[in-house]
């Protein structure tokens, strides 16, 4: 069942169970106070009858109403009320109301509503006397009997109890008579019916609007999250400039919606680099292509000489080079990013490779007028060998292209503590302040033409190679006075 | 026609300029936008040619700069294919916009769609008295035969039938058909117009003495 899914359903559902505990133990609680208090009312009323017939039973009435039946009283020092009980067989005792309390217990009379009835029972079960209005086949009171006499309870003690409509006071005298007194208890149970349903009405009610704002909190409660789901839904169909709205910076939910736009906004970052990356990377072989298409189009639109075939065909394949180059780079960028590129960990000699580059690069020098100084003292380097060189070789390129016309570049390497040092500087105009930070992102030329016949990748590989060595590129700008790029190089074996 | 090409990239700035030149254009070009915009203000080309990223001022900045004096028809030639490069592009006041690599016969028909807007016509059909010219099959006949034309001759009924009824001076004439490597030898116009005469009927061109040259409505 979804509904039993969904946390708005069941923290209601909780909320509502917790709800109906608490109400039904108040209610139940208040009922139970209304209905001692009723009973404890009624009980005060048997307390003084109690009393009154205690009294007619033990001060027998004397006097001139001799022709009534006399109590047959016991003799002296055999009295019941404080002769030992149990002690042979009872006497038969007379009892007879006295004149004033007849109407305390008539079934009719004005003064006695609850209809207050009583039975005197003597010890053994024997029935001393009955007010008139003991109403007939009750089974609880004609068992009365039963609870004194098979149940023996200790002289002196009496117990209360509701039975049907009535409430019964059962008492055992220690003089050994039992009295039982009983009144009606339907208005009272009348009573408390109404407060049960008043109760569980003002309960029902409270129930209700307790839902009902239990239920607004939890949607606003649930609110953030809903809108956080909302908007990753958004993000997953691929807008990812889509962040949550946070209202409540501070509440859990708010710092949850804080870390997941933090975690959204490098995503996009991530998203962008890429699809820049791959714009990049289509837009720089455009040019080439078109120059294919062109001049191949150019070509075949008529009878053309041998001469400007040839022109045609070495136009195409220096642009097929061009994109050859940037396919190359591409892929090995691509590599280096992936991590696939394992660099070798060989012992080399730096100095050495060093100069190598610098025999490499030599020719392109000599065709700009510029001169190359080297300070090489014998280093040896920790790496793969083959790509450090197309590093320094990089370095050195484009100092000597950047170069003025009969500048200079120079190239050094130092051991400086587990350090290797590696600094290629040149004399020409130096990179703007501008361009600066963006010298090794991938595409980034300070010039903005394509001709240059670079990828412009050079240096985004330089710097993806020397951090695959775990070391360090940088760029510092002299105006006026050139460029230099330091590589830093660990020279051992670093632990990994 | 005169066209200006404004491309960085040698060897597609040489065969641009080669098959324009092929299809009858006078063709100028720069392969950097400081040249291009000088070359821009200069002359009243017929259509530039220009692309955007180029060293020293980029295609975006000779456009704004260019559209301060001249209303010069502009096709922008750039890699950058996103809808905001070339919104930005139309916006800046380019008249086209074509992403490379492209295909030369599109370039063609843009280029003349663009001359023809300039000049308010809204066919590649011209036709004045029996002579037609179709400026897309650059062809020209009279009273459905056709009559054959030089290119440089073919330039000049065209340029003179987009502004027929204007008077077209000797100067503008010399701007719009011959290009900055063309000898504009003084007679060369005059020579081109007899033959054109011949060939379309001495009343086609009517010479205006002291102004220049007028095809009438």
């Amino acid at each position: 069942m979804k509904i039993f899914k969904s946390i708005k359903w069941r923290l209601q559902i909780w909320y509502g169970l917790i709800l109906v505990v608490v109400l039904a133990g108040f209610g139940f609680t208040a009922y139970l106070l209304e209905w001692g208090r009723q009973v404890q009312r009624i009980d005060v009323q048997f307390q003084w009858r109690r009393d009154f017939l205690v009294n007619a039973l033990h001060r027998p009435p004397r006097g001139p109403n001799q022709n009534r039946m006399p109590f047959d009283r016991p003799p002296p020092g055999q009295a019941p009320d404080d002769g030992p009980l149990g002690q042979g067989p009872q006497p038969s005792i007379e009892f007879h109301l006295p004149p004033q309390a007849v109407g305390v217990f008539d079934a009719d009379a004005p003064n006695n509503p609850e209809k207050f009835c009583f039975i005197i029972q003597s010890r053994d079960g024997r029935e001393i006397a009955r007010s008139a209005n003991v109403p007939n086949q009750v089974p609880e009171i004609e068992s009365f009997s039963v609870w004194h006499v098979k149940q023996a309870p200790t002289p002196g003690s009496w117990e209360g109890m509701v039975n049907g409509n009535m409430r019964e006071r059962v008492e055992l005298l220690p003089s050994g008579e039992a009295i039982l007194l009983a009144c009606s208890f339907a208005p009272e149970l009348k009573e408390l019916r109404f407060v049960a349903l008043t109760l569980t009405g003002v309960g029902g009610v409270i129930l209700l609007f307790g839902m009902a704002g239990g239920w607004l909190l939890v949607g606003r409660a649930i609110q953030p999250i809903e809108d956080i789901s909302a908007t990753a839904v958004k993000i997953s169909a691929g807008d990812l400039s889509q962040r949550i709205n946070v209202a409540e910076a501070e509440s859990e939910l708010g710092q949850l919606a804080s870390v997941l736009n933090s975690t959204f906004a490098r995503l996009e970052a991530a998203f962008a680099q890429q699809q820049q990356f791959t714009s990049d990377a289509a837009h720089e072989l455009r040019t080439p292509v078109s120059v294919m298409l062109t001049q191949t189009q150019t070509a075949l639109s008529r009878e053309r000489s041998g001469a400007e075939y040839r022109e045609t065909l070495e136009a195409c394949q220096r642009a097929s080079q061009r994109m050859r180059k940037l396919i190359e780079s591409l892929l090995e960028l691509a590599r280096l990013d992936a991590g696939q590129e394992q660099m070798k960990r060989l012992k080399f000699d730096l100095s050495q490779t060093a100069w190598d580059c610098v025999e490499l690069v030599r020719p392109l020098a000599a065709q700009r007028g510029v001169k190359i100084h080297c300070d090489l003292p014998a280093v040896d380097g920790y790496g793969d060998a083959e790509r450090l060189a197309q590093v320094i070789t990089n370095l050195l390129a484009n100092a000597v292209q950047y170069n003025q016309a009969n500048g200079e570049v120079r190239i050094s390497a130092k051991l400086q503590g587990s350090m290797i040092l590696l600094a290629v500087s040149d004399t020409g105009p130096g990179i703007s302040s501008e361009d600066l930070p963006h010298v090794f992102e991938r595409f980034y030329r300070a010039d903005q033409s394509r001709s240059s016949g670079q990828t412009g990748l050079g240096l985004a590989i330089s710097k993806a190679i020397v951090e695959a060595h775990g070391g360090t590129i940088e760029v510092l700008n002299q105006p006026g006075a050139g460029t230099t790029f330091t590589v830093v190089l660990p020279a051992t074996q670093e632990p990994t | 026609m005169r066209i200006l090409i404004v491309e960085d990239e040698p060897d597609l700035l040489r065969s641009l300029a080669q098959a324009l030149r092929e299809e009858g254009y006078a063709v100028d070009t720069a392969n950097n936008g400081e040249d291009g915009l000088f070359n821009a203000e200069s002359y009243d080309y017929d259509a530039i040619v220009l692309d955007v990223m180029l060293p020293k001022l980029d295609g975006w900045e000779i456009l704004s700069r260019l559209r301060k004096t001249k209303k010069t028809p502009v096709l922008m030639l750039t890699a950058r294919d996103q809808s905001r490069d070339r919104v930005r592009g139309l916006d800046t006041g380019a008249d086209d916009y074509m992403v490379k690599p492209f295909d030369l016969p599109e370039l063609f028909a843009r280029l003349r769609a663009l001359i023809r807007r300039s000049a308010n016509q809204t066919t590649n059909i011209i036709e004045i008295g029996n002579v037609k010219i179709d400026t897309a099959a650059r062809n020209v006949t009279r009273a459905d035969a056709p009559v054959e034309l030089t290119a440089r001759e073919y330039a000049l009924v065209e340029f003179l039938a987009l502004h027929r009824g204007e008077v077209v001076t000797r100067t503008q004439l010399y701007e719009h058909l011959f290009d900055e490597n063309d000898s504009t030898l003084s007679n060369l116009l005059d020579v081109h117009v007899s033959n054109v005469r011949k060939k379309l009927g001495a009343e086609f061109i009517t010479t205006r003495r002291g102004h220049g040259y007028c095809i009438e409505q």
